[in-house]
C-alpha cells in the first residue's frame, strides 16, 4: 500500500528506450506533433514572419505606407515617451490579476473538485462559466454602474449612512481595473484546477485521513501538489489574457490609462506598422523567455507528467 | 439609441415590428452568411448592390436602408466599422477591407493618404447630383480634396463643443472649465487625441493667447505646448477618466460621474431624457468641426458597382437619409433637402424639427470652428505625445 | 469521472474558509451579470436600474427583431463551433505528442504555446494580409482559422491535464492484456478523458465567442457577435445589447437547472457509495 501511494506520487521520466506496454513511443510522437505544428506554421508562423521583417523597416511618410530601409528604429523607439513602462505595467498588472485569480480559484476548485458530489461540482462549473456566454464588453461596462458614483455599492453606503459622499477610488482606478478583470477572467483560473482533481485517487486521500492527517495536511501534502499542473495551467490562462486585453483597462481605468494593447492600438492608427509590429516582438520575445525561466526554475515540464510514467 | 431632436417624442426603429421585417432581417443575416463563406471572391449578385462599411453613426438600420433601396434602387449590406479610425484604416491600408467593401465612411483626415496609396477612387460629381445642394463650407472642408478631385462626400457633419451639468458645473462658456481645478476630478475629455487636443489647443490659442496657427493641425512646437498643458492637468488628477465611444461618454453625464466634458452633442439629449439638466455650451473660442465622409473604395472600382456607389452618395444627400439620421441620433447631413423631405413627408418626420437642427448647425458654423482632422501634419508625433500623456 | 464526496459529517473551518471564498468568487463574478439581468427590464434607453414597477420587457420583445444582432450571433456561433471542434483534437494530439516525446518536448511545448502569446491586434492583421495574398476571402472561415491558432494553446494545455490523470498502469495494463495502442487510447484513455474534452470543447468555443481583436481584421461582411457589440457601444446602440445580455443568462441558468433537475432523478436511483470512514 505504502509503496504504491510513493509509485503514484513520485513521477519518473522513462529514458530514451524504454519501453511501455510493449511498443516504442518515439516515432508516435512526431507524428502526434503534426497537426498541431501544421496549424503553428500554417497559421502562425507566416503572419510572424511578416511581423518580424516589416519590424525593421521604416515609415515612409511620402507613401503614408512602409519601405523596405532596414533599420532598428522602431526598438529604438520603444524606449523613448514611456512605452517601456507600458510593458512593466501591463505585466505587473496581469501578473496581479493571475495572483489573485488563483488565489481565489484554488478554495474554488476545491470545493468543486473536492468537497462536492458530482451534481453539484457540475452545477458549479456550469455557473463558473455562464457569464463567459455573455459580452465581457456589456459585463466591463455594467461594471461601471456598480462602481460608479450613483452606482449600487455607492448607493447602498449611502443609504447604510456610511459614507457621506460617494467614494470616488471605486471607479476609475486600479482596484476598478483589477475587480473587473478578475470578475472576467476567473473561470479561465477555475477550469484548470478543477480539471486537474482529477488526478486524484480518493483511495489516497482516505488513506491518508486513516493515517490520521486533517483537512490542511491533506491539501498541503496530497492535494495541492498533484494539482499544481492545473494551478500553474490556470495561472498562465490568466496572465496571456490579461496581458492581451484592453477592455477592462479602458472602461474601468483612469484618463488615457494604458496597456500593450492599447498602445499598439494608438501606434496602428497613425500606421507606423514597424513600431506596431516591433511593440508585438517584444511582447512574444518577452513572454517566451518568461516561460523558459519559469520551466527552469518551476520544472514545469514535469508536472504535466502522468503519475508513474 | 433612438432620440428625437426638440421636443421628445419618439417615433423610433422599434414600432410595429411586423412578421415581413422579421423574415427579411433574417434572410439579410443569412444571405449575408452564404455569400461571405463561398470562398473565393465572387461577384456579387445583383449590380446595384452596395457593401457599405461606415461608422455606426451613419447607419440608418434595416428599415431605413430598405426605403433607400425602394427609393433609388440600390442595396445596401451596412456593416458597422467600429467608429475607430485607427483599426479602420489599418484594415483598409494593410488588410481586407478594400476587397470586401465598396463604400467607406468614416472621420475625414486621411483621403489624401488612401489616394496616394491607390486605395481609394475620386467620386465623379457629375453623378451625384444632390451634391450641389450641399452646403458650400461643407464642400470647402480641406482635406476632402487631393489634387483637385473630390475624395470625400460629406455625409453627416457637426460642431462639437462641451456638455455641462446646469446646477453643477453653472453656466458654461469657455473650454476652460473642463481645466479648472474647482472642478478637480469631474471633468473628462475624449481618449483621442484627434479631439481632445484639438479642444485643448483652440482654447489655448484663443483664452490664452498661446502662438497656435491652426488648432486642428498643429507644429511640433505647438503641439508641446498643448501636450504639455494636458499632461500637466492630467497629473493633477483633473480628469475622473477619458471616455470612449457614444455609450462610456454618455454613462459618464447621465450618472453624473463628470460635470463638464466634451463630448457628442446628442448626448445632452440623451442624458435629459434621463433626467439630468444638462446643456450644450456655447464656447466662446469656437467649436471643433468635424465631418463623417463617404469614400469610394477601389474595390468597387475593380467590381464595375461604381454607378450604384454614386448613386447611393446620391441617395444619402436626397434628404430622407438626412431626416433618418437627425431622428434617430441628431445628426445632419448636410443638405437643404432634408427640410423639403420632411415638409414633403409631414406625416412621417417633423419639418419644424429637421429645420430647428439644420439652423442650429448652420448657426455654429457661421461662427469659429476649427476642423477635426485624423491626419494632421504631425500625426505619428501626435501619438508619441499622446503616449507620454497616458504613462504620465 | 466522478468527484466523489470526500468530506462528510462536520463543518471544519478549512471547509468553510473555502466555501466563502467560493461564494465570494461567485458574487465576484455575477455582480455585472446580475445587474445588467435588472437593468435589461429598464424600459428607458440608457442602462441604469430602476424601482421593479417599472420593469418591462420591451428590450426583450426588441431583441426578436434585431436582424443586425441575430446575424452577428449567427456568424459567432458558427466560428465558434468550427474553433472548437477543430482545437479539441488538435491539442488533444499535441498532448498526446508532448506525453509521447522525450527530450524535444519542452521546445514544442513552447512553440504551441507561443501561439497564445502574439498580441490579437496583430495576430489578425498580420494573418488577414497572408491570406489575402493566399486568395482566401474573408468570412467566418478566416476567423476560424485566426481563432483555432488562438484557442489551440488552451485546448492542448487542458487536454495535458486531463492526460497527466490517466495512469499508464492503466494502459499498460491494456496492452498486457494484448490490446494495440489504438485500441488501448480508444477504449481506455478517450473515455478516462471524456470530461477533460468537453470541457477543452467548451473553453475552445468561449474564448472564441468572446475574442475581437482577431476577428475585426479576419471579418467578412458581417461582424461577429463582440465586434457587433464593440461597434454598438461606439455609436449608439439599443439598449437590446443589455437585453441580449440578460437573455443569455436566462437560458443558460434554465438550462443548467434542467439538466441538474434531470441528473438529480437519475442520481436518486442508483445506490449510494461507501461514506468516507472519516470525517472533518
Amino acid at each position: 500500500m505504502v509503496a504504491e501511494v510513493e509509485e503514484r506520487v513520485v513521477p519518473h521520466e522513462p529514458g530514451p528506450d524504454e519501453r511501455v506496454g510493449g511498443a516504442r513511443w518515439r516515432p508516435a510522437g512526431f507524428l502526434l506533433a503534426l497537426p498541431s505544428l501544421a496549424v503553428f506554421v500554417g497559421v502562425g508562423f507566416i503572419p510572424l514572419a511578416l511581423v518580424a521583417t516589416w519590424s525593421f523597416w521604416s515609415f515612409d511618410p511620402d507613401t503614408y505606407w512602409i519601405k523596405p530601409a532596414w533599420t532598428f528604429a522602431s526598438y529604438a523607439a520603444l524606449l523613448e515617451n514611456g512605452r517601456a513602462t507600458v510593458f512593466l505595467r501591463t505585466a505587473g498588472l496581469a501578473a496581479l490579476t493571475a495572483t489573485a485569480s488563483t488565489l481565489l480559484a484554488v478554495p474554488a476548485a476545491a470545493v468543486v473538485g473536492l468537497l462536492s458530489g458530482p451534481r453539484r461540482a457540475a452545477l458549479l462549473l456550469a455557473l463558473f462559466t455562464i457569464p463567459f456566454f455573455t459580452s465581457g464588453l456589456v459585463r466591463a461596462f455594467a461594471w461601471r454602474l456598480v462602481l460608479g458614483r450613483q452606482g449600487v455599492i455607492n448607493n447602498a453606503l449611502m443609504s447604510l449612512g456610511i459614507v457621506e459622499t460617494p467614494v470616488e477610488w471605486l471607479l476609475f482606478s486600479d482596484f476598478a481595473v483589477l475587480l473587473g478583470m478578475v470578475a472576467a477572467y476567473l473561470p479561465f483560473a477555475i477550469v484548470p484546477i478543477v480539471l486537474a482533481f482529477a488526478r486524484i485517487e480518493h483511495s489516497v486521500i482516505r488513506a491518508s485521513q486513516d493515517l490520521g492527517a486533517g483537512f490542511w495536511t491533506v491539501l498541503a501534502t496530497i492535494v495541492l501538489p498533484l494539482v499544481l499542473p492545473g494551478i500553474v495551467a490556470g495561472f498562465l490562462f490568466v496572465f496571456v489574457v490579461a496581458v492581451g486585453t484592453s477592455m477592462e483597462i479602458q472602461l474601468l481605468g483612469g484618463a488615457g490609462a494604458s496597456s500593450i494593447s492599447i498602445m499598439i492600438d494608438d501606434v496602428l492608427r497613425v500606421v507606423n506598422f514597424p513600431l506596431a509590429f516591433a511593440i508585438a516582438t517584444v511582447v512574444i520575445t518577452l513572454l517566451t523567455v518568461l516561460i523558459i525561466i519559469a520551466n527552469r526554475a518551476l520544472r514545469l515540464s514535469r508536472l504535466f507528467e502522468s503519475l508513474g510514467i | 439609441m433612438a432620440h428625437s431632436i426638440g421636443n421628445g417624442s419618439r417615433p423610433g426603429v422599434f414600432s410595429q415590428l411586423t412578421r415581413r421585417q422579421l423574415v427579411q432581417n433574417g434572410v439579410l443575416g443569412v444571405g449575408a452568411l452564404a455569400a461571405g463563406s463561398l470562398g473565393p471572391l465572387r461577384a456579387a449578385r445583383a449590380a446595384d448592390e452596395i457593401n457599405f462599411w461606415a461608422t455606426g453613426t451613419l447607419d440608418i438600420g434595416d428599415d431605413g436602408w430598405r426605403t433607400i433601396a425602394n427609393d433609388s434602387g440600390v442595396k445596401v449590406h451596412f456593416t458597422d466599422n467600429g467608429n475607430d479610425p485607427g483599426p479602420v484604416l489599418a484594415k483598409l491600408a494593410a488588410g481586407n477591407a478594400i476587397d470586401i467593401f465598396d463604400v467607406g465612411g468614416l472621420q475625414g483626415g486621411c483621403e489624401k493618404e488612401l489616394a496616394r496609396r491607390g486605395l481609394i477612387a475620386p467620386w465623379d460629381i457629375s453623378q451625384i447630383p444632390n451634391y450641389a445642394s450641399v452646403w458650400q463650407w461643407a464642400k470647402d472642408i480641406p482635406y476632402l480634396t487631393h489634387d483637385g478631385k473630390a475624395y470625400g462626400i460629406p455625409t453627416v457633419i457637426n460642431a462639437d463643443s462641451m456638455i455641462a451639468v446646469r446646477d453643477k458645473a453653472g453656466s458654461v462658456d469657455s473650454y476652460g472649465v473642463i481645466f479648472d481645478p474647482k472642478l478637480k476630478g469631474k471633468t473628462a475629455m475624449e481618449d483621442a487625441w484627434i479631439n481632445s487636443v484639438t479642444f485643448t489647443a483652440i482654447y489655448l490659442k484663443n483664452s490664452e493667447n498661446a502662438k497656435i496657427a491652426e488648432p486642428g493641425n498643429l507644429t511640433a512646437d505647438e503641439l508641446g505646448l498643448v501636450m504639455e498643458f494636458l499632461i500637466k492637468h492630467k497629473r493633477n488628477g483633473q480628469f475622473r477618466t477619458f471616455w470612449n465611444g457614444w455609450e462610456q461618454g454618455l454613462q459618464l453625464v447621465a450618472n453624473q460621474e463628470v460635470w463638464v466634458m466634451t463630448g457628442w452633442e446628442p448626448i445632452v439629449y440623451a442624458a435629459r431624457m434621463r433626467g439630468v439638466d444638462c446643456y450644450y455650451a456655447v464656447p466662446k473660442e469656437g467649436y471643433e468641426g468635424w465631418a463623417n465622409n463617404a469614400i469610394l473604395l477601389k474595390s468597387a472600382v475593380v467590381r464595375g458597382r461604381t454607378k450604384a456607389a454614386h448613386q447611393l452618395v446620391d441617395a444619402l444627400l436626397s434628404g430622407f437619409y438626412g431626416c433618418k439620421v437627425g431622428l434617430l441620433r441628431g445628426y445632419v447631413v448636410p443638405t437643404d433637402n432634408n427640410v423639403a423631405y420632411a415638409t414633403a413627408h409631414a406625416n412621417a418626420f417633423d419639418p419644424a424639427g429637421v429645420r430647428e437642427l439644420a439652423e442650429r448647425v448652420k448657426q455654429k458654423f457661421a461662427g469659429k470652428v476649427y476642423w477635426q482632422n485624423t491626419r494632421p501634419d504631425n500625426f505619428q508625433l501626435y501619438e508619441t505625445w499622446w503616449q507620454r500623456l497616458r504613462n504620465a | 469521472m466522478s468527484f466523489d464526496a470526500i468530506v462528510t459529517g462536520r463543518t471544519s473551518g478549512g471547509r468553510l474558509l473555502f466555501t466563502t471564498i467560493t461564494a465570494l468568487s461567485l458574487a465576484i463574478m455575477y455582480a455585472p451579470v446580475l445587474y445588467l439581468l435588472l437593468a435589461s427590464l429598464n424600459p428607458d434607453a440608457q442602462l441604469g436600474l430602476v424601482p421593479p414597477s417599472r420593469y418591462s420587457l420591451k428590450w426583450y420583445f426588441a431583441l426578436l427583431g434585431d436582424g443586425r444582432l441575430a446575424g452577428a450571433l449567427k456568424e459567432s456561433a458558427l466560428v465558434g463551433l468550427a474553433t472548437a471542434a477543430l482545437a479539441t483534437p488538435i491539442g488533444l494530439s499535441a498532448a498526446l505528442a508532448y506525453r509521447a516525446m522525450t527530450r524535444l518536448r519542452g521546445v514544442f511545448l513552447l512553440v504551441i504555446l507561443s501561439a497564445m502569446f502574439v498580441p490579437g491586434t496583430i495576430e489578425g492583421l498580420g494573418l488577414s494580409a497572408t491570406l489575402r495574398v493566399v486568395g482566401l476571402a474573408p468570412s467566418w472561415v478566416t476567423i476560424a482559422i485566426g481563432h483555432l491558432l488562438w484557442t489551440l494553446p488552451f485546448a492542448a494545455v487542458v487536454s495535458l491535464i486531463g492526460l497527466s490523470a490517466v495512469r499508464p498502469s492503466t494502459i499498460a495494463a491494456a496492452r498486457d492484456l494484448g490490446a494495440g495502442p489504438i485500441r488501448a487510447f480508444v477504449d481506455i484513455t478517450l473515455p478516462l478523458m471524456r470530461t477533460n474534452l468537453i470541457s477543452s470543447f467548451v473553453f475552445a468555443f468561449l474564448l472564441s465567442l468572446n475574442e475581437q481583436a482577431r476577428a475585426y481584421y479576419l471579418a467578412g461582411r458581417q461582424n461577429t457577435l463582440p465586434l457587433y457589440m464593440f461597434g454598438a457601444m461606439n455609436s449608439g446602440a439599443s439598449p437590446t445589447i443589455y437585453a441580449f445580455s440578460g437573455a443569455i443568462i436566462v437560458i443558460s441558468v434554465a438550462v443548467v437547472a434542467l439538466v441538474f433537475a434531470s441528473l438529480v432523478g437519475q442520481q436518486s436511483r442508483r445506490p449510494r457509495q461507501a461514506p468516507g470512514k472519516t470525517s472533518y
